[in-house]
């Protein structure tokens, strides 16, 4: 909201600065988000007199002035313009002086001629789009005055954020209360001004049938109005107060609604049929407001209608049928007090958003209701003619009007703020409207009608606080709480211990995209509102999310990525909601970059898990990898599911090539994720001591069917091998040349070692040929 | 010539010889052999001392000191010319194994955490050494949870500054991180536990704005303390620790009174601008201020809600949007890089 400083002023006679009025407004809880100074933005333009004349010697179309500026010398000036004569007041910047739009005065040759500043129009001085030819001022502007005092340009406009608890604060009469009462200054309240009626003009008398929602309704109607556009210094405020002028009628509702804080409406009389009734819309009634749209109404909305259909859907717009125009003749004015709720309930349905509605949902100050009618009556009938009838008043002011009473005690308001509160700033509170009994430790507060926000203690607590100021709050820490000292989660550190770099996507995707790892059982959670369908549904994988990524980063010249991200994945749970914390890791591309001392490679499959596997390591987790040829997106014969323990805590895999070639990404890609909420508690370590005589490596090498895995042989040789066995692992993987078709060569290193003492050359070969014997029998293999 | 005095000179010659060979010897195997020829078993030393046979008895003793004098300079000779050698080979090894230090060093993999992660971390930690204690709340949340306990009115204004994402069923993904303080108290409430609590949640939020300053998801830590006679001094104090210890410096700190429905006081928390430390630049429009967090004194309805007595107990409660803290913190221009992912930002920003 924009009020100009003067409409300020004219209720109470401010002295101090613009940035003084700035911290005053900010300390009360005004959010100031800027001000706009069109009087300063002119400075160094004067009023100056054009003294002599003559053409340029050498330019057709300039002239040479000598202007008048209060100084000894007249300025010479070389001007363009040729709207002027000798005796003409006109605008004019001095050298030095930097013009709305950017210019900076020089002192300049212009064609060989000398020239000390520049006559300004209207457009240079920022007050018209264009303009032709130069201001010409009226004679009796003073030479030598500012141009922008002389033209009574605005000091300064607030432009204001109002809290949606203020609505008393919407307009420049409720501001001023605040800063009169804040600033000890007189406060010129709004008066009632009462129009003599036109007994021959009958107003429309409103019929409330929803009372809830309107308590009172007051109508006029005004005959034979001349609509002209409204006066140029009404058009101006209304600019200057970030609004467009209309018509010289809507003109002045509006003008009255920024100046007193109520909005009202005007309908042209000869458009409506019948009396009016305040009511709820009927089934499928609808409705054209003036904005263009069409309306489908609900018995939620409450509307203003004649005998025949809505005629304005109350408090936020009205329509276009019966709207004032150019031709109207006769008109009838609103002004009521429309229940907040009822407003912003139907605003928010439908989505519209209008001064009149900003003011209702806040709540406006019920006794201007009659004011600014009466008010905007005069205005309109001293501008454009016309004879008012008497204001028909349907229900009641005092519902709304009555004045609470909140009894509460110093000592609780004092406790909350943690700062005393002095009895001088009950005064304050008093300037603002409220009235306040303090005796002792108990207050008494009698809350002014349009304060709808106040009603409990903890309200005064917070008129209390802003009067003193925050400021004067001191700081002081609240008594410290001993508990238990609980474990960080380092999920997310430990995963980037390897090069993996954390990255963090929307929680919803495209549903399409949900399918690539997730087949359609009907428990995905799908958004009634999304921002797009690419953020449709819940996602219940991280991998599109981290496909995406992959994409966008390769679209970028990277040549790999190795990415890790935490987060949720939600689902449909028979009736409730379940939502997992996942950590899922991608890699794909190059690992690493060709280096002096090592040839680069591309990600892999035990890349991957090798990186899944420290992250388990680190939590002293281990886990089993099973092949698993029908997990969802993942190429057979690549991918597996994790287990620890018994539970089935993540996957892993090779991406199929059809979903990988969706995201655009033509090299083998690498996806994994274990759900954090099924992993089992790690177990801590235990000691066990160093072994202190020496052990003996073995290393064997089998020849096997391709279809054996390694984790049987490992099993099998660890059950062989017997309790002198240390470690067994797989060091060397081949097939192809030198090995048959549909055969595989593995080695196998294992460790012996005796705890007390050292192992002979019989003691490892005995557990070489039992391992031999076993391996041979269980697998078929033989020893290469 | 008497045989001493031709003995005499023989061992001289030998001894000029031996020594210019020594000298002349270019490695440690030449060095040797030559230590064999002069002064070995079968060496010209010894071949020497054969001629001493033929001296007279008396004068034996004379040339066997001269022959030990010899033997005690040359073996120092060799010695002296070993030392020298071994010198040189040992700088060729060296200059043969001198290797490119300006060469990089073999990469270890490094990984980068997310600023928004980093930045959590951080904001939590401050919470946690004051002994406010981590809870989480579930994503998807009820209008209870999110708005209703929360004083906010379903006609509330209030529910239009928060564009929420519905579900079919009226379920909703929350607006906010506050319902986590619904459901902390409560659950302390239904463990038969009493206030004082201190919580700090940190999670993911979510609202209908999608454009340059906004993002449909984006991060915020609520904290609240709950106890008898906590007062808005201490919601001050809080949030100046807080704010001092994220930016690393005494910041001041402005609160503005505004309106939120969960809190009453309710304000709006300014810090001095960290660009220009509050002299007025382009980021804080020149006001010196930039606004950071929404705070306040626990409404009472909110304590109501959850069944804490309002008029044993009170709290403040404030909530602050990570993704603007860590940009402020780090400089960062603009909201989208935190959801845009790319690599070669996060590792610039990583830790």
């Amino acid at each position: 909201m924009k009020i100009p400083f003067s409409w300020l002023k004219e209720h109470t006679p401010i002295k101090v600065s613009v940035d003084e009025v700035v911290d005053a407004l900010i300390r009360l809880g005004h959010e100031v988000e800027g001000v706009e100074t069109p009087r300063q933005d002119v400075q160094g333009v004067v009023v100056g007199k054009i003294v002599e004349k003559v053409p340029h010697p050498d330019a057709d179309r300039l002239s040479l002035l000598k202007v008048d500026i209060g100084k000894d010398e007249p300025l010479a000036i070389v001007c363009g313009a040729s709207n002027m004569d000798v005796g003409d007041k006109v605008p004019v910047a001095t050298v030095g002086t930097t013009l709305p739009g950017g210019m900076t005065i020089k002192k300049g040759k212009i064609r060989g001629e000398v020239s000390f500043g520049m006559c300004c129009s209207e457009a240079e001085l920022g007050l018209a789009e264009e303009a032709e030819g130069l201001l010409i001022l009226s004679a009796d502007a003073p030479v030598g005055m500012e141009v922008g005092e002389w033209l009574g340009l605005e000091e300064a406009v607030f432009d204001l954020s109002i809290t949606p608890n203020r609505g008393d604060c919407m307009s420049a009469h409720g501001l001023a209360r605040e800063l009169a009462a804040d600033m000890v200054l007189p406060m010129a309240h709004a008066k009632m001004i009462c129009l003599e009626d036109d007994a021959s003009v009958v107003s429309p008398r409103a019929e409330i049938i929803a009372r809830e929602d309107c308590p009172c309704y007051l109508s006029r109607r005004i005959e034979g109005v001349h609509v002209t556009a409204s006066p140029a210094w009404m058009q101006q405020g209304l600019l200057l107060a970030g609004m467009r002028p209309v018509n010289g009628i809507v003109d002045v509702l509006n003008y009255t609604m920024l100046y007193l804080g109520q909005p009202m409406h005007a309908f042209d009389a000869d458009k409506l049929q019948g009396d009016l009734q305040v009511r709820r819309a009927g089934p499928g009634e609808s409705f054209v407001a003036l904005d263009g749209r069409n309306l489908q109404l609900t018995d939620e909305d409450l509307v203003v209608a004649d005998a025949e259909h809505a005629v304005a859907l109350a408090g936020i717009m009205g329509s276009e049928d019966s709207a004032v125009n150019e031709n109207t003749v006769n008109i009838v004015l609103e002004s009521a007090y429309f229940r907040p709720a009822s407003v912003s309930r139907s605003r928010r349905y439908h989505g519209m958003v209008s001064e009149a509605s900003m003011r209702f949902e806040r709540g406006v100050d019920p006794a201007m209701v009659e004011i600014a009618l009466q008010q905007a009556s005069k205005i309109i009938v001293d501008l454009y003619g016309g004879r008012p009838g008497a204001v028909e008043r349907a229900g009641n002011i005092r519902q709304v009007n009555a004045r609470r009473t909140i009894h509460c005690r110093v000592s609780d308001i004092e406790a909350r703020l943690g700062i005393a509160i002095p009895e001088a700033v009950d005064q304050t509170l008093e300037r603002m409207g409220f009235s306040i009994h303090r005796q002792e430790d108990s207050l008494k507060v009698s809350v002014p009608a349009f304060r709808h926000d106040v009603a409990i203690a903890e309200d005064m607590a917070e008129e209390y606080a802003r009067i003193i100021g925050f400021d004067r709050i001191p700081e002081r820490m609240p008594p410290l709480l001993a508990k238990g000292v609980e474990p960080v989660d380092d999920s997310v550190r430990l995963a980037v211990a390897g090069d993996a770099v954390q990255v963090i996507t929307y929680a919803f995707i495209a549903a399409e995209e949900q399918r690539h790892f997730v087949s359609d059982d009907g428990r995905d959670l799908v958004l009634s509102n999304p921002i797009s369908e690419s953020m449709r549904v819940m996602r219940r994988s991280l991998w599109p999310g981290l496909l995406n990524v992959a994409k966008y980063n390769m679209n970028r010249q990277q040549a790999g990525v190795s990415l890790v991200e935490h987060g949720r994945i939600y689902e449909l749970a028979g009736e409730s909601r379940r939502e997992h914390n996942m950590l899922a890791w991608l890699m794909a591309g190059e690992k690493e970059a060709d280096q002096w001392y090592a040839r680069g490679r591309a990600a892999d499959f035990f890349d991957l898990k090798g990186a899944v596997d420290a992250w388990l390591a680190k939590r002293r987790l281990a886990a089993r990898w099973i092949a698993d040829d029908t997990l969802t997106g993942l190429q057979p014969g690549q991918a597996a599911r994790i287990m620890a323990g018994k539970n089935h805590v993540g996957m892993i895999g090779r991406v199929a090539r059809d979903v990988a070639e969706y995201y655009e990404l033509d090299m083998p890609v690498y996806v994994a994720a274990l759900d954090l909420d099924l992993l089992p508690q790690g177990r801590p370590a235990r000691y066990v001591p160093v072994a202190e005589f020496p052990g003996v490596q073995r290393d064997l090498v089998f020849l096997f069917d391709r279809n054996v895995i390694a984790e049987k042989v490992i099993r099998c040789v660890q059950q062989a091998a017997g309790r002198l066995l240390a470690d067994a692992y797989v060091f060397d993987v081949y097939h192809g040349q030198g090995v048959p078709e549909g055969k595989i060569s593995m080695g196998i290193r294992f460790t012996l070692q005796d705890a007390s003492r050292t192992l002979t050359q019989a003691d490892s070969d005995a557990v070489s040929e039992a391992i031999v014997a076993a391996v041979e029998q269980k697998f078929g293999a033989s020893l290469r | 010539m008497s045989e001493l005095e031709s003995l005499n000179e023989q061992l001289d010659r030998l001894r000029e010889q031996a020594l210019q060979d020594f000298a002349a010897a270019a490695g440690l195997d030449e060095l040797e052999q030559l230590r064999v020829r002069y002064l070995g078993k079968k060496g010209k030393l010894t071949e020497v001392l054969k001629g001493v046979g033929r001296l007279a008895p008396e004068q034996r003793p004379l040339i066997g000191k001269v022959v030990n004098e010899i033997k005690q300079l040359l073996a120092e000779a060799l010695a002296g010319r070993e030392r020298e050698l071994q010198a040189v080979a040992e700088q060729q090894r060296i200059e043969a194994e001198r290797i490119d230090v300006t060469l990089p060093g073999r990469k270890l993999p490094q990984g980068a955490i997310h600023p928004v992660q980093q930045g959590l971390e951080e904001m939590t930690a401050i919470f946690r050494q004051l002994g406010f204690t981590v809870a989480e709340g579930p994503e998807i949340e009820d209008e209870f949870h999110n708005f209703d306990a929360l004083n906010i009115q379903p006609e509330h204004p209030a529910r239009a500054m928060h564009d929420t994402f519905f579900f079919a069923d009226g379920h909703l993904l929350r607006t906010h991180t506050s319902p986590v303080q619904i459901r902390a108290m409560q659950s302390l409430i239904k463990r038969g536990g009493t206030p004082p609590v201190a919580v700090v949640a940190p999670g993911r939020v979510y609202r209908c704005d999608y454009d340059m300053t906004h993002s449909p998801m984006f991060h915020q830590v609520e904290v609240f303390q709950v106890g008898r006679d906590i007062s808005m001094a201490h919601l001050k104090g809080v949030l100046k620790f807080f704010l001092s210890s994220y930016f690393g410096k005494a910041l001041p700190i402005r609160l503005r009174p505004s309106y939120f429905p969960f809190t009453e006081p309710s304000a709006e928390v300014d810090i001095g601008c960290v660009f220009c430390d509050g002299k007025g630049c382009r980021v804080c429009k020149q006001t010196g201020w930039l606004e950071v967090l929404g705070s306040g004194m626990i409404h009472p309805n909110v304590l109501q809600a959850v069944g804490i007595d309002h008029r044993e107990y009170s709290g403040f409660a404030f909530g602050l949007g990570v993704e603007r803290l860590v940009m402020l913190k780090h400089g960062i221009p603009d909201l989208r890089l935190f959801f845009e992912n790319d690599v070669r930002f996060l590792r610039r920003m990583g830790s």
